[in-house]
């Protein structure tokens, strides 16, 4: 794992002052330390002495050239990643550059996102090379930064859809088949949800950043929730041949929180249970109480999920890739956001699971009270 | 068909942004070949040898892009197949020649993605006018 010792030093070498002065600014708000150097050789003089995970270079300097600068960095250590600032005139050497040893290269002109997407991106695939060359688990996990990932995420299906419609309508004079139209429509749908989920998740995302669930809790009922969840996917359910169970016990299942939250907490862990179960599988939803709280456990006959991709469940924009899961769509976001708001709620969230028997997410939430107990604990200023 | 059966490879990780633009250039007579990453698109090449090649450069999390076409302009049997970068990447710039140089062919380009087809068209048709 990560761990996190001394900020990354990142070297930026650019001839170009605003240049250097605007990378030094983005990265250093990364809270990464950041050197900034105008020319070949003084770059090099800090590369051995700071030895810096990152160097962001310019291919286009007068002196050292910065193709040179590439490979002088990789004889002082072939670890540190190297990034080339390049512009259309030198493309060409950006793929030299490429072939020398740089990891990745920045097209001028760049957007701050993009240069923080990159820095991000080359720092742990250097996390990833150092681990793997510790011996420890190799994992195709890459976190990144919500902005910069989200912004690619958002691009991808709009950029779809616009080629879909365009050619749609281009087509439509050729006189087109309508067979092919309904299916691209369906597709264009398909993109369309995959957007409307991930604003929907940022959306969750930020209101639970902003506190959403400490300024306005009120009571919430979760059977009510749950039922009404369980409804709203019969027919999803349905349609996967997965059956729908739910025991939940008598009695109060209230707790103390924002209602929207808590449906989408139960809501991931539903759809999930589904989503990544098997046909002729099921998903049991029941409950219980335990030292004041709420248990409510989703349990799944679906494909599991190996023990190695557990610590990283949580993580946001973690999604499994095994070649042996089925592929379906999804942000990766959605465990992170329940998480997060069941830690708001001041409960806790766990997961057990055997590949390819089952999962069961395990939900804890501290019961109701009436508001009198609460202010009776906390007294009154 | 004036294009005569030309033959273009689509290398793209978006299947549904493949399958768009695919259908349009097969509409106007070419034969489109897919590859849904940078390695298979290398290997396609080599194999089919297309006239063109439209290559996407984000592909899986990376720039894999870049690493397929310096792999296809190493090949001396293939490294003079015209190429069209079609990436987002280039979407806030007007589309560019590239100027012939290093491993850069005269005339190949750097269109925006999402692309307008027509004149992604007209692109490929002089192209290939000029490769004839
Ligand atoms: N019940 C489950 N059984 C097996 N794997 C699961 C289950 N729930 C989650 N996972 C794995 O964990 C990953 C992360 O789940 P998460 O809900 O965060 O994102 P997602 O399902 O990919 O997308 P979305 O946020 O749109 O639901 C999933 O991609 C899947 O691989």
């Amino acid at each position: 794992m990560s761990e996190s010792a001394a900020p990354e030093a990142v070297v930026v070498i650019d001839d170009d002052y605003a240049m250097r002065l605007s990378c030094a600014k983005i990265v250093s708000k990364m809270g990464l330390r950041v050197e900034v150097f105008e020319d070949g050789a003084r770059g090099l003089e800090a590369v051995a002495a700071l030895k810096p995970g990152l160097v962001v270079v310019d291919l286009k300097m007068p002196g050292i050239s910065g193709l040179e600068v590439v490979s002088r960095v990789h004889e002082i250590d072939p670890q540190i990643i190297m990034v080339v600032i390049t512009g259309y005139a030198t493309i060409d050497t950006a793929v030299e550059a490429m072939k020398s040893g740089a990891y990745d290269f920045l097209p001028k002109p760049f957007s701050p996102d993009e240069l923080r997407l990159i820095v991000n991106r080359g720092l742990e695939r250097r996390r990833l090379a150092l681990e793997s060359q510790r011996g420890e688990v190799e994992r195709a996990l890459l976190k990144r930064t919500f902005v910069t990932f989200v912004s690619h995420q958002l691009r991808s299906p709009l950029a779809a859809i616009h080629q879909y419609l365009d050619v749609l309508q281009r087509l439509d004079e050729a006189g087109d088949s309508p067979a092919r139209r309904r299916e691209w429509i369906g597709r264009c749908l398909k993109r369309t949800e995959e957007l409307q989920s991930l604003i929907a998740d940022w959306l969750t995302l930020a209101r639970v950043e902003g506190g959403a669930l400490l300024k306005e809790r009120v009571e919430v009922d979760l059977k009510s929730t749950i039922v009404n969840i369980l409804e709203n996917y019969r027919a999803m359910a349905a349609a996967e041949d997965v059956a729908l169970e739910v025991s939940l016990p008598e009695g109060e299942t209230r707790v103390r929180g924002d209602r929207t939250c808590v449906s989408v907490l139960f809501d991931n862990l539903i759809t999930n249970a589904i989503k990544y179960n098997r046909r002729g599988g099921k998903v049991t939803v029941s409950g219980g109480f335990c030292d004041g709280e709420i248990v409510i456990a989703v349990g799944d006959t679906g494909v599991g999920i190996p023990e190695k991709y557990r610590p990283f469940l949580f993580d946001e924009f973690f999604r499994i890739k095994d070649s042996g899961v089925k592929r379906t769509e999804g942000t990766g976001l959605g465990l992170h956001i329940s998480k997060r708001i069941v830690s708001e709620m001041g409960g806790s969230i766990e997961v057990e699971s055997q590949a390819g028997i089952g999962s069961t997410f395990r939900v804890r939430l501290p019961a109701w009270r009436e508001p009198a107990d609460d202010a009776e604990m906390g007294g009154w200023e | 068909m004036t294009t005569g059966g030309k033959r273009i490879l689509m290398v793209d990780d978006d299947e549904d942004f493949v399958e768009a633009v695919a259908c349009f250039l097969e509409a106007n007579g070419f034969t489109v070949l897919r590859a849904h990453d940078g390695k298979e698109g290398v290997r396609l090449a080599k194999v089919e040898r297309p006239d063109l090649i439209l290559m996407d450069i984000m592909m899986n999390e990376r720039t894999e892009g870049f690493f397929a076409i310096h792999e296809i302009r190493g090949d001396p049997e293939i490294k003079h197949t015209p190429i069209f970068v079609l990436s987002s990447f280039c979407s806030r710039l007007p589309d560019l020649e590239i100027p012939a140089a290093g491993g850069w062919l005269a005339h190949d380009m750097f269109l925006p993605k999402p692309v307008n087809t027509a004149h992604l068209l007209e692109k490929i048709r002089q192209r290939l006018g000029k490769a004839a």
